[in-house]
């Protein structure tokens, strides 16, 4: 579907086609609304930040972007298809895949069980052949325990392919979320606060991750808290605020924005990172 | 190659139990306890999709009735009957399932436990099937040749294959993708979610295949013991079933479900109690596990391993 994106100077078109859209997106909790009248694009390839005070809607917008609870209002359009109110499962299998904000994983299993587990839709052998264990069936599964070990070694976590998840640190958990993700082989990849509670190396490490993940054509979806690093990884943001949209553009001008300086400064006087 | 050998002398062993076990009361209750497992499975693959169920003698029941009418009254060889007795647990358990299935969680534990109460009380009250008298002069399977299955010895190598067939089953289910979209949606429904995993269809699945599992063990009780009645298949023994699995461990869906149907079945017999003090016994044997050894008697070795550990760290963090 070709839009117009606003403040999309990248490339120098004028026109760009979107990969997820939102059309007046309004989702409610009693009379509170989360989200209200949202839209939202997002462009292929790129990486595209969602920041906001606490309770700007940001979360609430990632659950129904993936399914998890239903919009009362408005369309989500992905690849020119209206997607709104399908089931998160659905959603999934149709490209956009989601790493979460708290460590959502599958504690109990080993760091390579965690991914692959994460290859369920990417079997071209049904679950019958599986059950069988016909010899092409266990071929393809050697073949995707090979693309999981693929997955570790680009994201780094090779070496503990063997350790239990909840033995891991709490920063290589949060990299072995997106791996998960990143075994669902999505088109658009939801990340919630990737970087919450890493220390400035991690955090370089996550960011150059993330730059790398894009390469493989992957379009990034990015909430997070820390301005700096949004400034510094994102094409684009968007700034929420009660759930609307208060600001769009590149980090740039987002930096320079009125509106979104008080709605900051308003909500937590400590980032300053924003003013300068 | 110790695993092997052990392995080979255990297939052995179980082979040739009948000449071991000499009274016909020894091989009536290692017949019940390869029922009591084939069962106990049934409840671990539902567990192993994050569900518990307190119905599972339900399905027994209906396979036991189902392949009992089939052959009283239609007249078909139990060999024919017994395939389609498990078929028509599974159409059963299909219609049940597509309804509680949505709702996991406690919702779920209640109402597989209601279908039992119904499924007891609807054979209990339709006299077509036997009223709470039951069904008496059950015809034993038809023989093959010269195995007519009077003896307690020809049962048990049938009950025997059915066990091992459900076991092959199951653990090629478990090792396939099929088994780990069940691990991932017991672990994590959310996460497991994203993967593109549709949890009500993969649930449903685990719940009929549990429930045909459970079908075919009832075919074969109904025209081994001769006789069938509600009784036997009340709530109670679904809460056997569930302690089957819970002792031997839960996350162990094959060797748990063996372990403590094994001992739940034969440890009456040993300590010699009567049945009224048996469901006391019981009773007192799930608290104690659950607050003490809520992995089941399987994770004893991983439990042993911890402990040199936690000493360690014990005593590293006294030093410093």
């Amino acid at each position: 579907m070709l839009r117009p994106v606003a403040g999309d100077e990248r490339c120098g078109l004028k026109f760009v086609m979107t990969l997820l859209e939102t059309r007046s997106l309004s989702k409610y909790f009693g009379g509170l609304a989360a989200i209200s009248q949202l839209d939202l694009d997002v462009c292929p390839l790129e990486i595209l930040g969602l920041i906001g005070p606490n309770g700007a809607g940001k979360t609430t917008l990632f659950n129904v972007l993936n399914g998890f609870q239903k919009p009362n209002e408005g369309r989500v359009i992905f690849k020119g298809q209206d997607i709104t109110g399908l089931k998160a499962h659905k959603i999934a299998q149709l490209g956009i895949g989601r790493a979460f904000q708290a460590s959502t994983l599958f504690m109990r299993l080993t760091v390579f069980d965690n991914v692959f587990n994460g290859f369920h839709m990417n079997y071209k052998e049904g679950g019958w052949r599986s059950f069988l264990h016909t010899p092409r069936a266990r071929k393809e599964e050697r073949n995707i325990k090979q693309r999981v070990m693929e997955i570790l070694e680009f994201m780094g976590l090779a070496e503990s392919k063997d350790q239990l998840a909840q033995n891991l640190p709490y920063g290589h958990q949060k990299i072995l979320g997106v791996c998960i993700a990143l075994a669902t082989e999505p088109t658009l990849l939801l990340l919630d606060e990737p970087l919450n509670g890493m220390n400035p190396e991690e955090t370089s490490t996550v960011l150059d991750l993330l730059n790398k993940v894009r390469e493989k054509g992957i379009t990034i979806l990015l909430v997070e808290h820390n301005i700096d690093a949004v400034m510094r990884i994102c094409d684009r943001i968007v700034v929420l605020n009660h759930g609307k949209k208060i600001a769009e553009g590149l980090p740039r001008e987002i930096g320079n924005n009125k509106e979104v300086i008080d709605a900051y400064l308003g909500a937590d006087e400590e980032v300053d990172g924003i003013v300068s | 190659m110790k695993e092997v050998t052990v392995f080979i002398l255990f297939g052995i062993l179980i082979l040739l139990l009948p000449l071991i076990l000499k009274s016909p009361y020894q091989m009536h209750l290692i017949i019940m306890l390869c029922i009591n497992i084939i069962l106990a499975m049934s409840f671990a693959m539902l567990f192993s999709t994050g569900l518990i169920t307190i119905g599972a003698a339900a399905f027994w029941a209906v396979g036991a009735y189902a392949s009992t009418l089939f052959v009283m009254n239609l007249n078909i060889s139990f060999w024919l009957a017994l395939p389609l007795a498990s078929v028509t647990t599974g159409v059963i358990a299909l219609v049940f399932g597509s309804i509680i299935v949505r709702t996991p969680g406690v919702a779920f534990v209640v109402q597989t436990m209601v279908i039992n109460m119904i499924v007891v009380q609807a054979l209990g009250q339709i006299d077509f099937l036997g009223g709470w008298g039951g069904i008496l002069g059950i015809p034993r399977p038809n023989p093959i040749g010269p195995i007519k299955f009077v003896s307690k010895t020809h049962s048990y190598y049938l009950i025997l294959f059915l066990l091992l067939l459900t076991i092959v089953l199951f653990y090629a289910l478990y090792s396939s993708r099929i088994g780990r979209a069940w691990r991932s949606i017991r672990l994590n429904p959310r996460l497991a979610q994203t993967l593109g995993i549709n949890l009500f269809r993969y649930r449903l699945l685990a719940f009929i295949i549990a429930s045909v599992s459970a079908g075919w063990a009832g075919s074969f009780y109904a025209h081994y013991f001769g006789t069938i009645e509600p009784g036997t298949f009340s709530v109670f023994k679904s809460i056997y079933i569930q302690i089957y699995s819970i002792l031997g461990g839960l996350n162990f869906y094959i060797m748990g479900p063996i372990v403590g149907a094994f001992i739940m079945t034969l440890m009456p017999e040993f300590l010699r109690v009567g049945k009224e003090i048996e469901p006391i016994l019981t009773g007192g044997i799930l608290v104690l596990l659950v607050i003490f050894l809520p992995g089941g008697i399987l994770s004893i070795p991983e439990r042993i391993s911890f402990f040199p550990k936690m000493l360690q760290d014990a005593s590293s963090s006294s030093r410093g």
